[in-house]
């Protein structure tokens, strides 16, 4: 158990920076999650805090003492793979007493700690297999138990459930989530599935291109997105971005005029800079409901295709040139052709600059506890 | 699916492998035969099947203290000195190939070292260059520096023959285990020794196996190297070519001597057989 401090970290394969100037802060007893689209450089700082890849610059701190030069072995960190990579040449109580014997505990230590590790992952029946005799979400519990068994500092988890089906996946987040509630302590876990993030951190950290985009609590990434790629990026289904620009700024907020019709007043931090400029306006598909007279957003959409999805119905459409998805404003089934009347408030709307970066909002949104 | 064939296509598909099993299988039965009959009976025409088979040959062949006298004329032969010569000098280079070759083979497959690819193709070099352009100016050096006629020059020189292939053979099985596997015991707390012992030899011991056959064949086989660079500790290839006696030729005794050679890897073979398939894919299929 333990914080882990990243200053200055980079990462580079020659001439290629695969990581820039990382500095991140992850507190004891902390569930962190490094998400982001695939090549950002999310298992590569995963890999590095490990002790896997070479630190090319910066500083890493484990339980504030500097590791850079310290061995992956001698880190003391237990890792879960996205393969598993369970000893294939071992049955799985050799696997979880692996790394007891690596670290020279007494034969009854290990017998009593490979039983515990077995039982809160409930693989005791399994102790006398081999690997290949396992199904994949037994072998993703063998995994986790070899990487707990030592009661590491830190926990490494790298895209542990992309292996999984989907039902299964479902089963073994809550496991996770409950394991880390259970002991306590600090877990790093990469995926590119934002729905992982959302659902398991305490913290999300938004990597893109070898940089870090936004670090917050889920609730904080949804609400208050620092750019655009991240509004797109957390939310399913994705944020619906709508051209336009800037016709004024006041106290409460910019007026902007959208490419497809209507006006809005939106209320974020005014920017008189930006009058006249050309701005995005976001709005995710749950923000949409029926027409009222006091929504000021309005959009006429060409339906294109309709998903019910039994508890929430989603409409495809265009509103103008732009492609459009939204919440059906009733359970019951939309027309699935033809035009559809939707509406907003502007208070649920984010707005982004020409290069992504979002204009900060004055108002918590209607739904943040 | 299955392929559906036709009695007549099977028949004939059978009898292409019986033909074939028949041509690669014949010369060995002939030798196998010769050495079980008379001198006589040899060079008999039309040949024999049916005779009255005798150990004779085989007495010759190793009891040195009678000077293998025989019925038809005298022949001189110690067998079983190149017998043990082969059997050292093999497992020797087996020996020494697997100590140096699995090291070097498991750099090549996992550490980023300048020129690696170079440095690969170049162990695999030896084995393009016909062993006999080494070995005259060999011959010139060993007998400076006293290797010559000697198990350690022999073993020394056998791994122009064996290392090479252990190199590239153990390189291409330290691929296949996943590296996913090393860091995770690295993960576990093992240090790169503890890896390769806990983790990578044992993954490695099926390969290993079939290699270490592979390779025991190939020194066993060798001929050039142990004509030329030793007399005393001369390998069995060699004696078989000693047989080759002026004046009376001795087929039933060579016969014999060639069926003791043979008889070793065939046993090697057989009982390492599933090993040796797969040293010989060479890894290809994982």
């Amino acid at each position: 158990m333990a914080n882990v401090r990243l200053e200055g970290l980079n990462k580079a394969y020659g001439t290629i920076q695969i990581l820039r100037n990382i500095d991140l802060t992850i507190d004891h007893g902390e569930f962190v999650v490094f998400v982001g689209p695939s090549g950002s450089g999310k298992s590569t700082l995963l890999r590095m805090i490990g002790g896997l890849e070479p630190i090319s610059g910066g500083r890493l701190f484990i339980d504030n003492e500097l590791v850079n030069d310290v061995d992956a072995a001698d880190r003391n960190l237990g890792m879960v793979f996205q393969s598993y990579a369970l000893y294939p040449h071992m049955t799985v109580r050799e696997n979880l007493a692996f790394p007891l014997r690596m670290a020279k505990a007494t034969k009854a230590e290990i017998g009593k700690r490979v039983a515990e590790a077995a039982s809160l992952l409930q693989i005791d029946h399994l102790l006398d297999r081999k690997p290949r005799q396992l199904s994949g979400g037994q072998r993703q519990r063998v995994a986790i138990g070899r990487a707990i068994v030592r009661e590491p500092k830190v926990f490494l988890f790298d895209e542990p459930l992309s292996n999984l089906d989907t039902e299964l996946r479902v089963q073994m987040r809550v496991q996770i989530a409950k394991l880390h509630e259970q002991l306590g302590n600090t877990m790093i876990y990469v995926t590119h599935d934002q729905v992982e993030a959302m659902t398991m951190a305490d913290k999300i950290v938004v990597l893109k291109d070898g940089n870090i985009e936004q670090v917050g609590s889920p609730h904080e990434l949804y609400h208050y997105p620092a750019s655009r790629f991240v509004a797109g990026f957390i939310g399913s289904p994705k944020m619906n971005f709508l051209g336009g620009h800037i016709e004024a700024a006041h106290e409460t907020g910019v007026e902007v005029r959208l490419d497809a019709g209507s006006t809005v007043s939106v209320p974020v931090r005014p920017d008189q800079l930006l009058v006249g400029k050309p701005i995005t306006l976001g709005i995710r598909p749950d923000d949409f409901s029926q027409p009222a007279e006091d929504k000021e957003i309005a959009l006429e959409l060409d339906v294109d295709f309709v998903e019910h999805l039994g508890s929430v119905t989603y409409i495809y459409g265009n509103a103008g040139k732009e492609a459009v998805v939204a919440k059906a404003p009733r359970l019951e089934p939309a027309k699935r052709s033809g035009k559809v009347r939707l509406a907003a408030s502007p208070a649920d709307c984010h707005l982004f600059t020409a290069n992504g970066k979002a204009l900060q909002r004055l108002h918590a949104p209607a739904n943040w506890s | 699916m299955r392929l559906n064939r036709s009695g007549s296509t099977n028949i004939a598909l059978n009898l292409l492998v019986g033909i074939c099993a028949l041509t690669l299988a014949f010369p060995l039965i002939w030798i196998l035969l010769m050495s079980l009959k008379q001198q006589g009976e040899v060079m008999a025409w039309p040949p024999k099947f049916i005779f009255s088979p005798t150990l004779e040959n085989f007495r010759v062949l190793f009891d040195a203290a009678q000077a293998g006298a025989t019925s038809y004329g005298t022949i001189k032969v110690d067998f079983l000195t190149p017998v043990t010569n082969s059997v050292a000098i093999a497992l020797g280079s087996v020996f020494v190939s697997m100590l140096l070759g699995v090291p070097a083979g498991y750099v090549l497959a996992r550490r980023d070292i300048p020129m690696k690819e170079d440095i690969a193709f170049f162990i695999l070099g030896f084995r393009f260059a016909p062993a006999l352009l080494v070995v005259i100016p060999l011959f010139n050096v060993f007998q400076t520096i006293g290797l010559y006629d000697t198990y350690l020059g022999m073993i020394w020189v056998y791994q122009v023959v064996t290392l090479p292939m252990i190199v590239w053979l153990s390189r291409s099985y330290i691929e296949d285990i996943p590296k996913d596997i090393e860091e995770a015991a690295a993960m576990d707390g093992a240090k790169p020794v503890r890896v390769i012992l806990h983790i990578v030899l044992p993954l490695l011991k099926p390969g290993l196996i079939g290699a270490s056959l592979l390779i025991f064949l190939l020194a066993w086989h060798n001929f050039a190297l142990g004509l030329i660079l030793s007399s005393t500790k001369a390998p069995v290839t060699v004696a078989l070519l000693k047989l080759l006696n002026p004046g009376v030729q001795f087929y039933p005794v060579m016969a014999a001597g060639l069926v003791v050679t043979m008889i070793i890897p065939v046993i090697l073979i057989v009982m390492g057989q599933r090993h040796l398939e797969r040293g010989l894919t060479f890894g290809a299929v994982k």
